[in-house]
């Protein structure tokens, strides 16, 4: 297993955001975390890349114990977030915000790793100089992506990166999630969109209450009703 | 929203540029009437706002980065002037001859850097790691007002309270067009271009200066880049110590006056400049602080010295009032940045 997660705990003072959840993803495994509003999803992807403290359990990645690295130092080795509502740098310009995410490195490869970026992003080549704010949407989501992808991370989690896309630009965005996974990245994806998301992923892990309380293939949780439930049958608030 | 966003900026450039041309009329109007008496006051004011300007960077600096209005900065300025004149006096320093007063503002320099670092961990640093968010409280304010007081009551008590000569040797001035300008003052004037030009480099084109904007906009994404945003505070805080070395340095060179109570009248002047120019923004606290100097000298000479705390305070509510967030501020503050 490249990430392992062994009974996390998050806490919010006395709300309870992630309650023992245990988990596991393989090298090439794109995983996706289902589950209704404030189910804890944010929480566990937070904690995991070292934004929020956990308050039990163990992080392991790639065989070593993070749970107590910080950010910058699960991100030196090769795990990354690209955290919910994109954050971007909007007051750097586009260009900027990709050397932002080469920070890390310091070999000389950078340049041509950013212009492999504009090639495979060309919206975001033909504004390269101008400020990020200028950005729609759909530009900032390839931004977010683009300049983590420049920490060349082995893992990278994607907190709802298709919040508040067009219907054609969330069907290009799981197009890229699909290609990164061919491509060998090991993803780990928090979806609200759930149709969508168990296609481009192997197995999936429903969040009730900061409790995962369903896990299965894909294609299997694709017509379960108990998925469902999770969304629409709880009064769970 | 966008269209929102234009008629601001319209607002926005239409105040700056008639602010510019009002100061730049003045100015104008000011050399045409009054000729080389009013040309020799605005380099006089030029070089003060030099001055202020420095000292207002290094206010702006802490304030964009970490949200936070650090109260030493005069205190270090003072340190700089008095540790130099101390050092000077104690004649540890004759070796070095007819250069012992460099040598001596050198080390007030030093000192003031190590003494902002020393700030750095038992403020900002420790306030941070025992209560998570430092910047939420208004703890490090507080404490850093508390180090400008022991700053300066340890010089007092050490070297007394009355103001001290600083002897250097600049006697010949530039005579030109017929306006005489002192040696002390050109360097002023480039030290602060050189600084100016160097920060916004900095800032513009390095790897650390792209970090700095970053945690300036958002800590966190910085953390979700890479960069340790604990690791990067000291190096801000390096940067105000150097700053107000250098700037108190120049006072010193141009006044040949040092006194413990030397930077309550630069910091005061210099958040002015800061707040004028609009928080956050390195350009602004530029403008703002040669604003001020030269603002100074003209109602100094025009109304007298009891007139320039009404005159630049009176200025700098009418700029509030017009233009809350001064003149180049930016709309990202108010925040609890880290
Ligand atoms: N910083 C915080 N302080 C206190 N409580 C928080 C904080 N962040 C989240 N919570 C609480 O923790 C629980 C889980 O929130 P979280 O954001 O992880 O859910 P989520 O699954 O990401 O929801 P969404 O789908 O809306 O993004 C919620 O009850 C939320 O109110
Ligand atoms: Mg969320």
């Amino acid at each position: 297993m490249l990430l392992e997660v062994e009974s996390l705990d998050v806490r919010y003072g006395r709300t309870h955001a992630v309650k023992a959840l245990s988990f596991g993803v393989a090298q090439d495994e794109c995983i996706t975390v289902l589950g209704s509003n404030g189910a804890g999803k944010t929480s566990l992807l937070r904690a995991l890349q070292g934004l929020t403290p956990s308050s039990g359990g163990r992080v392991i990645f790639n065989g070593e114990d993070i749970t107590k690295l910080s950010p910058p130092q699960r991100l030196r080795r090769r795990l990354s977030l690209v955290p919910e509502g994109r954050q971007i740098a909007i007051s750097l310009t586009v260009h900027e915000n990709l050397q932002m995410g080469a920070y890390c490195r310091s070999d000389s490869d950078v340049a041509r790793d950013i212009n492999g970026i504009y090639e495979r992003f060309p919206n975001l080549g033909a504004r390269r100089d101008m400020q990020a704010s200028v950005l729609s949407g759909g530009e900032q989501q390839m931004l977010a992506i683009g300049r983590t992808l420049l920490a060349r991370p082995r893992l990278i989690m994607l907190d709802e990166p298709s919040l508040g896309l067009s219907p054609l630009l969330v069907e290009r965005l799981f197009e890229l999630i699909t290609s990164l996974h061919l491509e060998g990245l090991a993803i780990l994806l928090v979806e609200q969109n759930t149709q969508m998301a168990l296609e481009v992923a192997s197995r999936g892990i429903v969040m009730e209450l900061g409790r995962a309380t369903l896990t299965g293939a894909a294609h299997d949780l694709q017509n379960n009703e108990q998925l469902a439930a999770a969304y629409f049958g709880h009064s769970s608030h | 929203m966008a269209a929102a966003a234009d008629v601001t900026f319209q607002r926005n450039i239409l105040i700056k540029a008639a602010f510019g041309s009002a100061a730049l009329i003045a100015l104008a109007l000011a050399v045409f009437l009054g000729g080389h008496v009013i040309a020799q006051q605005i380099i006089s004011g030029l070089m003060l706002g030099a001055i202020y300007l420095i000292v207002a960077v290094a206010f702006t600096l802490t304030i964009g980065v970490l949200n936070f209005l650090n109260f030493t900065i005069p205190s270090l300025f003072m340190l700089t002037g008095m540790i130099a004149w101390a050092l000077l006096k104690s004649g540890l320093l004759s070796f070095s001859g007819s250069w012992s007063w460099l040598i001596a503002l050198f080390g007030g320099v030093v000192v003031a850097t190590v003494a902002s670092l020393l700030v750095e961990r038992f403020t900002y640093r420790y306030f941070k790691a025992k209560h998570g968010d430092a910047t939420e409280h208004a703890i490090p304010l507080v404490s850093s007002l508390g180090f400008l007081l022991i700053f300066e009551n340890l010089v007092i008590l050490a070297f007394g309270s009355e103001s001290q000569r600083f002897p250097v040797p600049f006697k010949a001035d530039l005579h030109l067009f017929g306006l005489v300008i002192g040696i002390p003052q050109i360097v002023s004037l480039v030290s602060a271009l050189i600084v100016v030009a160097a920060l916004s480099y900095v800032l513009k084109q390095t790897k650390i200066g792209r970090a700095l904007r970053t945690i300036a906009e958002n800590p966190e994404i910085a953390s979700l880049l890479g960069v340790e945003v604990t690791q990067v505070v000291p190096v801000l805080f390096l940067l105000t110590g150097m700053l107000c070395g250098l700037a108190a340095a120049l006072f010193t060179v141009n006044y040949g006056d040092v006194s413990p109570f030397m930077g309550d009248n630069i910091g005061t002047k210099a958040i002015a400049g800061m707040v004028l120019g609009g928080i956050g923004s390195i350009w602004g606290a530029i403008i703002g602080g040669l604003i001020v100097g030269l603002t100074e000298t003209m109602s100094v000479h025009f109304l007298g010295g009891d007139s320039v705390e009404m005159v630049i305070w009176g200025l700098l509510l009418i700029v509030i009032i017009v233009a809350p967030r001064g003149l180049f501020g930016h709309a990202a503050l108010g925040k609890g940045k880290l």
